[in-house]
C-alpha cells in the first residue's frame, strides 16, 4: 500500500470552538491507483489533501506514506518528504510569476540539491512530457491557463514522486481545457502514476476508477468513481431541496 | 540539501528580487550607504586629526620635562589654588644641575607672550618671546635653517641678538634674508642671528610665531616674572626616574614639608596627549555614535523593506515550502537578500564616505587619514547590519504555515 491512513483526526480551534475538519479518516490507497476525493466545501477534503501532502500534520492518527510513518515527523523531514514523494498540482497553478516555465519546473530539483545541468535536462524532459517543450522559456503570464497547469504538472512530475496530488486541477479552467488536463491525467494513470484528485465535481469523480466521498470530516462512501459520483449528485440535490424548503 | 546549490540558488533569488524592485532596492541601498558614508567620513577625519596631532606632538620633543610654578594644563577654576606658590629661581635650577644624575639638559626659560616684533617697515604681532640658553634648541626640537641659534656666550655677554621663528621671519622680511637685520621689541633693537625651520601648528596654535633671545639679555629687560626650567635626559625611558628625582630635589631646596603637596608643576608632552585624548575622546564618541545611529536607521529601513518583501512573497514562500524548501533555506534566501542590499550600500557608502573625507580635507585644514582596516570595517559593519536587521523578517518568512501561505493572495 502506498498510503495508509488510520483514524486520522485534524481539529482546529476557531475562537473558543473546536472544528473537527477530519474526524477519524481511515483510508488505504494502492500504488498505481487513480482516486478522487469528493465532497462539498467544508467536508474536510482540503484538510485531507493537506495532510496527505504533508503540508499539515494530523492532530491524531497514523499516516504511513510509502512505508514511512510521517505522522510524527519534524518540519525538516516533512519538507524532504514533500520534495521526494509528492508532486503537487494546485487549482491556482502556484507558479512563480517571475520565473520561466523551465525555472519553475526545476524548482523542486533545486531543493533536492541537484546541479544545474541535471536540473535543466530533467525539466526539459518533463516539459516535453506534458507537451510544452517549445514553451520552456516563457513566463507564466505569457502562457494560457491550460499551459500553466501543464507547467505545474511538469513540475510535479519532474521529481518522479510516488504520489501526484491534484487539488481541483480544473477549477480555474474552461471545460474544454479542463478536459485536456483530465486526459493528461488518464495518460499519467496509464503510465503507472498514483494519482489523487480532490474535487467537488461529481462529473470529474465519475472519470476516476475510484472515488472517496467525504462529509463532515468522515468517509461516507468509497467505491467506483461513477457510483460515488451518483451518490454525490443525489446528496447535492437533497441539500438544494432542503435549502429551498427552509423559510 | 546541497549547501552549494542552496547558496547559489539563494543568491540568484535574492538578486532577482532586488532587480525586480529597483527603486525600492535603490532607496534602501541609499539609506545604508548614507549611514556607512557618514560613519566612515567621521572616522577618517578623527584618524586624520589623531595622526596630525601625533606628528605635532612628536615635533614638540618628548624627552623633556617643563617645570613651572603653575600647571600648564589645568581643568576648571583651579588657578587660585596655586597663587601662593613661590617663584622658581636660578638657584633652584642650579640645584638640579648639581644634584641630578639623570638630567643631561637643564635650561631656563622665560616667556613674554603676545609681543610685537617689528622690522623697519613690517610688524609681526602675537609673538611669543622666549629668553633662554643654547640648549633650548634641543628641548624644543628646533632646526636652524639660516644663521645660528643663540648661545650661552650670547647670554653671558648680554648680547641683544635674536633667533626668529619661520612665521616671524617671513612676516618681517618677506623679500630678503633676515640674518644681520635688526628687529625691535618694545623699542629695543635686536640683531637677527638665525631663522628656524617651520614646525607647523599644535592644536591650532602656530609653533612658528616665536622668537628666542639670550637668557640674561631677557632678564635685564623684563625681569624674571615667570621662570621655568626645562630638564631633559638622553634616554626617554629615564623620564619617570628623572621626574621623581627632580621632584625630590626641588622639594628639598624649596623646603616643602613632607605632608604638603608639591608647590611647583612638572609638565610632560605626554600629558598634552592625555589631555587631548580626554578632551576629544568624548567628542569622538558622540561623532561615532551619530554615525552608528545613522547606520542603524538604515538597518531599520532594511528591516522594513524585508518585512514588505516577505509579505509580498508569502505565496512564493508557500510554493517553495510545498516543493520541499526547508525553513533554513527560506531564512537563507531572505538573509542573502538583506545582506546583499546592505553590502551594496556598504560599498557605495564607503566610496562616498572616502570622497567626503577627502573633500573635507581639501576644504578645511583638517586632514583625513583612512586606514584600509577602516574600509573593511565599514563594509563589514554594513553587511552585519543587514544580517541583524534581516534576521527577524527572514525568521517570520520561515515560520509561515505553508497551507496559509499558499492561500495568501
Amino acid at each position: 500500500m502506498l498510503i495508509q491512513l488510520h483514524d486520522i483526526k485534524r481539529y482546529y480551534k476557531v475562537g473558543s470552538e473546536v472544528v473537527h475538519a477530519l474526524d477519524g479518516v481511515t483510508l488505504t490507497i494502492a500504488k498505481g491507483e487513480w482516486t478522487s476525493i469528493i465532497g462539498q466545501s467544508g467536508s474536510g477534503k482540503s484538510t485531507l489533501m493537506n495532510v496527505l501532502g504533508c503540508l499539515d500534520t494530523p492532530t491524531a492518527g497514523r499516516y504511513v506514506l510509502n512505508d514511512k510513518d510521517v505522522s510524527g515527523m519534524s518540519d525538516n523531514e516533512l519538507a524532504d518528504i514533500r520534495n521526494q514523494e509528492i508532486g503537487f498540482i494546485f487549482q491556482t497553478f502556484q507558479l512563480l510569476p517571475r520565473e520561466t516555465a523551465q525555472a519553475n519546473v526545476e524548482l523542486p530539483l533545486v531543493y533536492r540539491g541537484l546541479r544545474a545541468k541535471e536540473r535543466h535536462q530533467r525539466a526539459k524532459d518533463a516539459l516535453e512530457q506534458v507537451g510544452l517543450g517549445n514553451r520552456a522559456h516563457h513566463k507564466p503570464n505569457e502562457l494560457s491557463g491550460g499551459q500553466r497547469q501543464r507547467v505545474a504538472i511538469a513540475r510535479a512530475l519532474v521529481t518522479e514522486p510516488s504520489l501526484l496530488l491534484a487539488d481541483e486541477p480544473t477549477g480555474n479552467l474552461d471545460s474544454s481545457t479542463g478536459e485536456e488536463i483530465i486526459r493528461l491525467f488518464e495518460q499519467l494513470h496509464q503510465a503507472g502514476h498514483t494519482l489523487l484528485l480532490v474535487t467537488h465535481e461529481p462529473s470529474i469523480a465519475a472519470r476516476c476508477p475510484r472515488a472517496v466521498r467525504l462529509m463532515d470530516g468522515k468517509v461516507v462512501s468509497d467505491g467506483p468513481g461513477a457510483q460515488v459520483a451518483l451518490e454525490s449528485r443525489a446528496e447535492r440535490a437533497r441539500a438544494a431541496a432542503a435549502a429551498a424548503a427552509a423559510p | 540539501m546541497n549547501p552549494r546549490v542552496e547558496l547559489v540558488e539563494g543568491s540568484r533569488i535574492a538578486l532577482g528580487s532586488l532587480r525586480a524592485n529597483r527603486l525600492r532596492t535603490g532607496l534602501t541601498v541609499a539609506a545604508v550607504g548614507i549611514g556607512v558614508a557618514t560613519l566612515l567620513a567621521i572616522v577618517a577625519i578623527i584618524q586624520g586629526l589623531n595622526a596630525s596631532f601625533a606628528r605635532q606632538l612628536a615635533s614638540l620633543g618628548t624627552s623633556t620635562l617643563n617645570i613651572a610654578r603653575m600647571p600648564q594644563i589645568s581643568m576648571g577654576p583651579t588657578w587660585w589654588m596655586y597663587r601662593n606658590r613661590k617663584q622658581l629661581t636660578v638657584a633652584h635650577m642650579q640645584a638640579i644641575v648639581e644634584q641630578s644624575r639623570y638630567a643631561t639638559l637643564v635650561v631656563p626659560e622665560l616667556n613674554e607672550e603676545s609681543k610685537d616684533v617689528s622690522s623697519r617697515d613690517q610688524v609681526a604681532s602675537g609673538v611669543d618671546v622666549v629668553g633662554t640658553l643654547g640648549d633650548y634648541q634641543r628641548v624644543g626640537g628646533y632646526e636652524v635653517t639660516e644663521g645660528r641659534y643663540i648661545t650661552d656666550a650670547d647670554s653671558d655677554n648680554e648680547r641683544f641678538v635674536i633667533v626668529l621663528g619661520s612665521q616671524v621671519a617671513e612676516a618681517l622680511f618677506p623679500d630678503r634674508s633676515p640674518v644681520g637685520q635688526t628687529v625691535r621689541i618694545d623699542n629695543r633693537p635686536y640683531r637677527v642671528v638665525g631663522v628656524l625651520a617651520r614646525k607647523g601648528q599644535l592644536l591650532g596654535q602656530s609653533l612658528d610665531l616665536v622668537a628666542f633671545v639670550p637668557f640674561k639679555s631677557f632678564l635685564s629687560v623684563y625681569g624674571k616674572k615667570d621662570f621655568q626650567i626645562d630638564v631633559g635626559s638622553d634616554d626617554p625611558k629615564d623620564l619617570d626616574k628623572l621626574e621623581d628625582e627632580v621632584t625630590g630635589i626641588l622639594r628639598r631646596v624649596r623646603n616643602v614639608p613632607p605632608d604638603k603637596p608639591d608647590d611647583f608643576s612638572i609638565f610632560r608632552a605626554e600629558q598634552l596627549a592625555d589631555t587631548y585624548q580626554s578632551l576629544t575622546g568624548a567628542l569622538y564618541g558622540v561623532a561615532v555614535a551619530v554615525g552608528v545611529i545613522t547606520l542603524i536607521v538604515g538597518g531599520i529601513g532594511i528591516m522594513n523593506i524585508m518585512l514588505v518583501s516577505v509579505r509580498e512573497r508569502t505565496r512564493e514562500i508557500g510554493i517553495r515550502r510545498a516543493l520541499g524548501a526547508r525553513r533554513r533555506t527560506i531564512v537563507l534566501q531572505f538573509l542573502l537578500e538583506a545582506s546583499a542590499v546592505s553590502a551594496l550600500g556598504g560599498v557605495i557608502g564607503t566610496a562616498v564616505g572616502l570622497c567626503m573625507a577627502k573633500l573635507v580635507a581639501m576644504l578645511t585644514s583638517l586632514t583625513a587619514a583612512v586606514q584600509p582596516l577602516t574600509v573593511a570595517a565599514g563594509v563589514g559593519f554594513a553587511a552585519l547590519v543587514g544580517l541583524i536587521f534581516g534576521i527577524w523578517p527572514a525568521a517570520r518568512a520561515a515560520q509561515l504555515d505553508p497551507v496559509e501561505a499558499l492561500r495568501h493572495e
